[in-house]
């Protein structure tokens, strides 16, 4: 095999050098997300020189998304690409060697289960806690690293999961949050994606090059614009007793009962999303957080309907949902996790 | 005195990124229940604490020029 001139900087930092770089080509990472923190990630390990990338998004890219989601183009707004698709063709044209799938669909149990056993490393970038949940369950039975990210306004998060060693994103979230701050809620700045993605990205080259002393073990938090840092201990959390990682696990979220579920109302162009379980949302923040970015929005004590895209989302008290003008369970989904998170 | 940053949607609450309170001698959980008091529209339910970049539980005690930080979780990107 011809060695290329392409990694010869990566090559010359000591920590990598050349058996880091043998590492890493031999390394598949899958990837849950092309949007803001999956474009940027998806490229920085692609021109890093992994051997295979799966990506896996369900969603289309439009014109909000070119402010942040640095792979791609007007072009691709006008032909409302799939993002996993898109992300793909982009990719090859950066580094061809590296093989690169894109998945357009959700991320299920079933796909993950599937695709598992092949990959060495997963990367968080999705936009919401029930398929964060399933990706640390998942990691957990399959004993594969992940590093979560997420990021809103100025803010970021980033934390590296190693199963049986740090504790996992089930003993950090004492309870999973019923709505968290999205970017559609909360706005984005892409310097808050990027340093994100910087973090991610540099602990999966630890991880991909072996060099496990060098990992951050740290649950990192900042806010840019209010120059915050926050490098935090978490270990103490491990709970022996987590139902995801724990001594007796049950890995209570590969289970489809705890899934929210989609269902098409028969004869209208319309989609319920109802959550596994009965959620207690504060509808005024809700209402508030959207009207301040612009939505058009009508509340009342017991619903927020708002104008979303194409389609109009009625959501309910108790975390039910009614996305109008849309039959299509995948996409009405998408729209529920963009408000809620 | 003690400096208390919040992060993401807890800075929208409060109006400020960080404050300054005496909560010497207080648990986690005290110092909560304080904020909220003050703050009746926070929540901070479901944020992670931590002082001096170090996760506390409800029950942990502050200490004098301790650092507590809320963290609420994050779900964009």
């Amino acid at each position: 095999m011809v060695k290329s001139d392409r990694y010869s900087r990566q090559v010359l930092f000591p920590p990598i050098g050349k058996n880091g770089q043998e590492l890493i080509e031999k390394k598949h990472v899958l990837l849950i997300g092309a949007g803001a923190l999956g474009s940027s990630i998806g490229e920085m390990l692609v021109r890093a020189g992994i051997e295979r990338l799966t990506i896996i998004d369900r969603d289309y890219i439009e014109m909000s998304n070119l402010q942040r989601q640095t792979l791609y183009t007007e072009a691709d707004v006008e032909e409302k690409a799939p993002k996993a698709d898109a992300a793909k063709k982009h990719l090859y044209a950066i580094n061809s060697v590296c093989k690169v799938e894109g998945i357009v669909g959700e991320a299920t149990v079933e796909l993950l289960e599937s695709l598992m056993d092949q990959v060495d490393l997963v990367m968080d970038a999705t936009d919401n806690f029930e398929t964060r949940m399933i990706l640390n369950d998942i990691t957990q039975k399959y004993h594969k690293p992940w590093i979560y990210g997420a990021c809103v306004g100025s803010v970021g998060m980033s934390y590296t999961i190693i199963p049986g060693i740090t504790p996992c994103l089930h003993c950090l979230l004492q309870k999973i949050p019923l709505q968290g701050m999205t970017c559609d809620t909360g706005g984005i700045i892409s310097p808050a994606v990027q340093m994100v993605v910087t973090h991610q990205v540099v602990e999966a080259m630890k991880l991909l090059v072996e060099d496990y002393d060098a990992l951050r073990g740290t649950f990192l938090s900042f806010d840019l614009w209010n120059n915050h840092y926050q490098s935090i201990k978490v270990d103490r959390i491990k709970k022996s007793a987590c139902l995801s990682c724990g001594a007796e696990r049950t890995y209570p979220f590969l289970d489809q009962s705890n899934h929210t579920k989609t269902a098409i109302l028969c004869g209208r162009d319309t989609v319920q999303i109802r959550p596994s379980k009965e959620k207690r949302l504060n509808l005024k923040t809700l209402a508030a957080s959207l009207e301040n970015n612009g939505y058009e929005v009508k509340a009342n004590p017991f619903l927020v309907s708002v104008k979303i895209e194409d389609a109009r989302a009625v959501i309910f008290k108790d975390g039910r949902a009614l996305i109008h003008h849309t039959k299509d369970t995948v996409y009405a989904k998408s729209l529920y996790d963009k408000l809620l998170g | 005195m003690n400096k208390i940053l919040f992060f993401a949607g807890l800075k929208e609450v409060i109006g400020e990124d960080f404050l300054q309170r005496e909560l010497n001698g207080k648990t986690v959980g005290e110092a909560k229940a304080i904020l909220q008091e003050e703050f009746p529209a926070l929540s901070l339910d479901i944020a992670m604490t931590a002082i001096n970049e170090e996760y506390a539980f409800d029950e942990d005690v502050i200490k004098k020029e301790d650092v507590i930080a809320f963290i609420p979780p994050v779900s964009g990107g």
